[in-house]
């Protein structure tokens, strides 16, 4: 069982780390089709691209943050609640 | 098809010949999750490499040069740079990432990519100064996290199926018969070498092996299109490498790291409950429980599937198939 129940977390984990990528997307689609309305330059090209690289980074620390949260609060967590029964 | 059974049927038989030359050339690892630490050849992914490269040629031969002699190319050089490590010892981990950007050359001067990669709800994008940038950058992230996952019997091979058959059945469903076969190829290579790498694995694949696998993985999603399915499929990949990067705090060799992610005790992988050691896949199976490796690598491939099938999702729901 709790072979299955890491499984299970880890596949939890990936799902809601699939969504917030898919929201960060949705971020990016809305900051882009507004500055596409504006007179296209260079630099309105470069800080599409900058911004889009600061939300995949942010995406990224996220990603990694609730998976350290996930780790030492949700799997172990349940082992020491376990001993401690 | 007659490139997919050649390299899969390739595969299979020279196996044996690359586990011999291995021995021979005392090309080896311990295989340290084993109580009696078997000495074991890392030569098979020599095996894969000729393999999959014969498949290769035919298919260029067959339908033309443009998309298999990039791949070919690309996976040769990763695979160069893994069998050094292979043959003498680890290239400096700061090194290794600024080689592996050479493996991204072929596809880059043969132009063998479209700058305008599809994103969800935007559509496709125009990427022109920008998408070559990635594509340097793809080759080092990719091949390592394929490597990076190359730590229990068939892991690696067992890991890196789920994307082939997501690749395979997009391009199915698109009609590319070309980019189907050179998923196919890749596949039947992966499932030949199969028997040969799973517990008790009689060979390693090697660094040659993974960084080719990587680095085939890469070239086909950047010349399929695919860029966005293969960034989810790949998440158990790309989050174990980079849990290990963050967690260690930059790119350091594993030999150098003190603590391990996972101990073994009697032949069972148990985490480390230490909070300064590398977050890494295995150690979030293995959180709280021991588990024998044959059922922690069926795991790795289990949250692989579930990630290839996200990918898939992905692309068929909100890419427009």
């Amino acid at each position: 069982m709790g072979l299955a129940r890491n499984i299970l977390m880890i596949i939890i984990l990936l799902t809601l780390v699939w969504a917030i990528f898919l929201f960060a997307s949705y971020v990016i689609t809305v900051t882009v089709l507004y500055t596409l309305e504006l007179p296209g330059d260079t630099i309105t090209s470069i800080a599409r691209v900058v911004l889009g690289i600061i939300i995949a980074g942010a995406w990224i620390l996220g990603w990694y943050k609730l998976t350290k949260l996930w780790l030492y609060k949700i799997l172990l967590a349940g082992r020491r609640e376990n001993h401690s029964n | 098809m007659l490139e997919a059974i050649v390299s899969g049927l390739l595969t299979f038989f020279l196996a044996p010949a690359a586990i011999i030359l291995g021995r021979r050339l005392e090309v080896v690892g311990v295989d340290i999750h084993k109580p009696w630490r078997p000495i074991v050849p890392k030569t098979g992914g020599l095996a894969i490499i000729l393999g999959a490269t014969a498949g290769m040629i035919l298919g260029a031969h067959a339908s033309g040069f443009q998309l298999f002699i990039p791949v070919i190319l690309s996976c040769l050089v990763a695979a160069s740079i893994g069998l050094v490590e292979d043959l003498r010892e680890e290239i400096d981990p700061r090194l290794k990432p600024l080689l592996l950007i050479f493996a991204s050359l072929p596809v880059l001067v043969l132009g063998a990519y479209s700058p305008r990669p599809l994103i969800p709800f935007l559509g496709k994008t125009r990427l022109y100064r920008v998408y070559p940038v990635l594509v340097m950058a793809s080759y080092p992230v990719i091949c390592n996290a394929v490597n990076s996952l190359d730590v229990l019997n068939g892991s690696a091979l067992l890991t890196s199926i789920p994307f082939l058959i997501m690749s395979s059945v997009i391009f199915y469903m698109r009609g590319d018969l070309q980019l189907l076969i050179l998923s196919l190829i890749f596949l039947a290579a992966a499932v030949a070498m199969l028997p040969y790498n799973m517990y008790p694995a009689r060979t390693f694949i090697g660094n040659s092996g993974s960084l080719f696998i990587g680095a085939g993985i890469t070239s086909i999603a950047i010349m399929g299109s695919i860029e966005v399915a293969a960034i989810i499929a790949l998440m158990p990949q790309i989050m174990n490498e980079m849990y290990v990067l963050f967690s260690i705090r930059g790119l350091k060799s594993a030999k150098n790291i003190g603590r391990r992610p996972v101990v073994v005790e009697n032949g069972m992988l148990a985490a480390s409950e230490d909070p300064d050691a590398p977050i890494t896949l295995l150690r979030m199976i293995c959180a709280g429980i021991k588990v024998d490796e044959r059922r922690a690598v069926y795991a790795m491939a289990l949250i692989s599937a579930f990630a290839a099938f996200l990918g898939f999702l992905t692309h068929i729901l909100l890419l427009g198939g």
